[in-house]
């Protein structure tokens, strides 16, 4: 009894020391980091141009995720014998970005980087002044037949306020997966628009009595970038898009948004979404959709690599834009792009630019499709004079290039993750059956407004 | 052998002197950098960070999914508490007082869970979750309440509660053992002492072992409380993630996700600050409501 008295007393004492320093220790604290701040802002950027030997050494950090990494030992490769003097260190695994994290922290990062995978995001670092502005060197370069980079991309470089931080690499694109094989047996239509979607699904779910639709339930933002964006550029372009990754006043609660919500809100309420799917990460949501426990699941161009070893031998992979669009509306796509950028604090900016230069070809565009199953964000590559790039790839990229059967939409930039976690949770109730699209839309749109708040 | 004063005090120094270092490095630093960086506004990416006074405290107030949070874990430790002491309690009694043969047996299984990481429990209770191939679903089905079936962890009134089921089964083995041995020290005779007075099983129960074995109990509930509100992050970061819909973020879960996943590292301590104290004040509310004087007989 008394020795929990006594201990009592002391755990109070040392409660109350933790408090009383608390208060006093941001106020020694905060004059360090403002005068850090104030030197990372005035260093980096005068050090553009300059036509000096390339050589030291060049860090680059990538990740390695769905596409591998035997693409980017092939470049870095060909890069160390066209320049010899430059030492490059690799910084790569699907864990990197978490690993790195103290690199850049400390303001000591790696020179390039491809910002792909959990863990990272653009968004942040080009918030937090990460990234070396790259506007005016970007468009200095050409590719080797002459045509300027900033006029080769298939989808353009993110702006923020009109400055570009960082080139897209990777092109890729959302849609909608579905097993070819088991369609063309069963007869089953390919949908076209948002109505074949629904004609489809129903058809599945009476023959087979399984919930045709699958995504996961613990990343969210599959179905919001897989399937709602799409359908936010068919309806109201690239304006409308702009307006709801932005999360600006109203866009959420605006007529065309709402009429979206309510395409979702009929596909759960005619139990075509699979009411498990709140608890499935992305792996397990896609071991079900090989499994035939499902028939559609949006995911990227990543899926047949990402599961290659699990695909049944009989399983054939089919992609379409997802089909969000109203009848006889082309389909719409929305690209995500994962990109390649300089450090703002790189300490070989030199040689990091002339990777970023020699990384965009044609020839590495090519291979990229080869080793990886998607498409490098550069036009005019042809794919279809390659054996190795996979045949749904070839379709896609036919169908890409033909503007009366799809759309491609642009969002300004990703959505930030403040914005993007509430209204994923939002969206998850919607599709389980517990809010109605009106509730969604309202609840989108406070957190919409939550998050200006929060920029300010 | 009489030792001299300095003699002693190089002794306790010796002793003590490593022990502080290591607490100050590894406990007390962290401890107060965590407090420190609440009153900044920082990525946790990079070395901008912002100072911004009491503005993430403020935050915190008007957050309407920190009051959730902290009901999910009260609801947790609630939980827990009554499931986890009732049945340890009750196998602890079996097990030493029924003469069962196999009891060295039951009490390898019991403790099993105990030796497995939670990682490990999560993703094994995922697959007896699992909405079409699950264990729970297709007893029930087995035994005809196909209408109870439900997608256990997708579900939002459903995901917090199933979240209990493994979070006692895992703790079971270890207060078991705890009471196992408070029970083993109560010395027959009392018990014998309590038959000729004609006193049923029952009663000695609530008369004799309960009293004396108060003491386990006590720390067993704080042990639990304690390691309910700072590690259920780890059950439920594996099993949910929070969701869906924020139906089972715990405390450490919603920091863990505003510091790494939204990149509001300086929010994410403020929540750790908050952990601390309504820990502190909890484990200081049940000293109060468990005093009891320790019973002798």
């Amino acid at each position: 009894m008394t020795i929990w008295r006594k201990q009592s007393a002391w755990f109070m004492l040392v409660a109350f020391l933790v408090l009383v320093l608390a208060a006093c220790a941001p106020g020694a604290g905060s004059e360090d980091t403002s005068s850090e701040s104030e030197g990372s802002d005035s260093e980096g950027s005068s050090e553009s141009g300059g036509d000096g030997e390339i050589s030291g050494e060049l860090e680059i950090q990538y990740f390695v995720g769905g596409y591998g990494d035997s693409w980017w030992k092939e470049v870095i490769g060909d890069f160390k014998e066209k320049y010899p003097d430059v030492t490059i260190t690799e910084h790569a695994g699907p864990n990197i970005n978490e690993e790195m994290r103290s690199r850049w922290v400390s303001d000591d990062p790696p020179d390039v980087v491809y910002i792909d995978g959990a863990g990272s995001s653009e968004t942040q670092m080009v918030e937090d002044g990460q990234l070396m502005n790259l506007t005016e060197w970007m468009n200095g370069i050409e590719l080797e037949d002459g045509t300027p980079l900033n006029e080769s991309f298939i989808v353009d470089p993110a702006k923020y306020d009109g400055d570009v931080y960082s080139l897209p690499l990777v092109f890729d694109t959302w849609g909608t997966w579905y097993d070819s094989a088991w369609f063309d047996e069963k007869g089953w239509d390919v949908p076209k628009d948002f109505p074949g979607f629904m004609d489809t699904m129903g058809q599945i779910k009476q023959e087979e009595d399984i919930a045709p639709f699958v995504t996961t339930g613990q990343y969210p933002y599959y179905f919001l970038r897989g399937m709602l964006y799409p359908a936010f550029g068919a309806a109201g372009g690239d304006e409308l898009l702009n307006k709801v990754i932005k999360g600006e006043e109203g866009a959420w609660t605006s007529e065309p948004v709402l009429n979206v919500m309510k395409k979702v809100e009929q596909m759960q309420k005619e139990g075509y979404i699979d009411p498990g799917f709140g608890a499935l990460n992305h792996t397990q949501s896609q071991m079900n959709f090989l499994m035939h426990d499902n028939a559609f699941i949006p995911v990227g161009f990543w899926l047949p690599n990402e599961m290659e070893k699990d695909t049944p031998e009989d399983f054939q992979y089919g992609f379409i834009p997802s089909p969000m669009q109203d009848e006889g509306e082309p389909y719409a796509i929305v690209p995500d792009l994962r990109p390649l950028a300089i450090a703002e604090k790189a300490e070989n900016p030199e040689a990091a630019k002339a990777f970023v230069e020699f990384v965009f070809t044609k020839e590495y565009a090519k291979l990229f499709s080869e080793h990886t199953g998607a498409i490098m964000n550069l036009q005019g590559v042809d794919l279809a004079s390659s054996e190795e790039v996979p045949q749904f790839l070839i379709e896609a990229n036919k169908m890409i290039n033909d503007p009366d059967q799809v759309q491609i939409y642009q969002k300004p930039h990703p959505m930030s993750s403040n914005l993007e976690t509430p209204i994923s949770n939002s969206l998850v109730s919607l599709m389980l059956g517990n809010i109605t699209a009106e509730e969604f839309v309202e609840e989108a749109e406070k957190a919409a407004s939550e998050y200006r708040s929060n920029l300010e | 052998m009489v030792q001299s004063k300095k003699q002693r005090n190089l002794f306790l120094a010796f002793c003590l002197v490593p022990t502080f270092l290591m607490f100050s490095v590894f406990t007390l630093y962290p401890l107060f950098n965590g407090l420190y960086y609440s009153f900044f506004e920082w990525s946790g990416a990079s070395s901008l960070a912002e100072f911004v006074g009491f503005d993430n405290y403020k935050r915190l107030l008007n957050d309407e999914i920190i009051p959730l949070t902290i009901l999910h874990d009260y609801f947790l430790v609630v939980t827990k508490v009554i499931g986890i002491m009732i049945l340890a309690t009750f196998f602890a009694v079996a097990l030493t007082q029924m003469k069962i043969k196999e009891a060295p047996f039951y009490r390898i299984v019991f403790f099993f869970p105990n030796i497995m990481s939670v990682v490990v429990i999560g993703i094994l209770w995922m697959f007896i979750y699992n909405p079409s191939l699950g264990l729970v679903n297709s007893g029930l089905e087995f035994i005809g309440l196909e209408s109870w079936t439900r997608p256990w962890l997708g579900s939002e009134d459903w995901a917090l509660p199933s979240l209990v089921l493994p979070s006692v089964w895992a703790g079971i083995g270890l207060f078991m053992l705890m009471l196992m041995g408070g029970i083993s020290n109560i010395s027959k005779s009392y018990y014998e002492a309590a038959e000729i007075d004609g006193a049923t099983e029952w009663q000695q129960f609530w008369k004799v072992t309960l009293p004396l074995i108060w003491p386990q109990i006590k720390i067993s509930i704080l042990y639990i409380i304690i390691t309910t509100l700072n590690g259920s992050f780890i059950i439920v970061q594996v099993m949910t993630k929070g969701g869906p819909n924020n139906s089972t973020h715990v405390m450490g879960s919603y920091l863990y996700e505003q510091a790494f996943v939204k990149y509001n590292f300086g929010y994410g301590a403020t929540i750790g600050v908050m952990i601390l104290i309504l820990s502190l004040i909890t484990v200081l509310i049940m000293q109060f409501f468990m005093r009891r004087e320790k019973v002798e007989y």
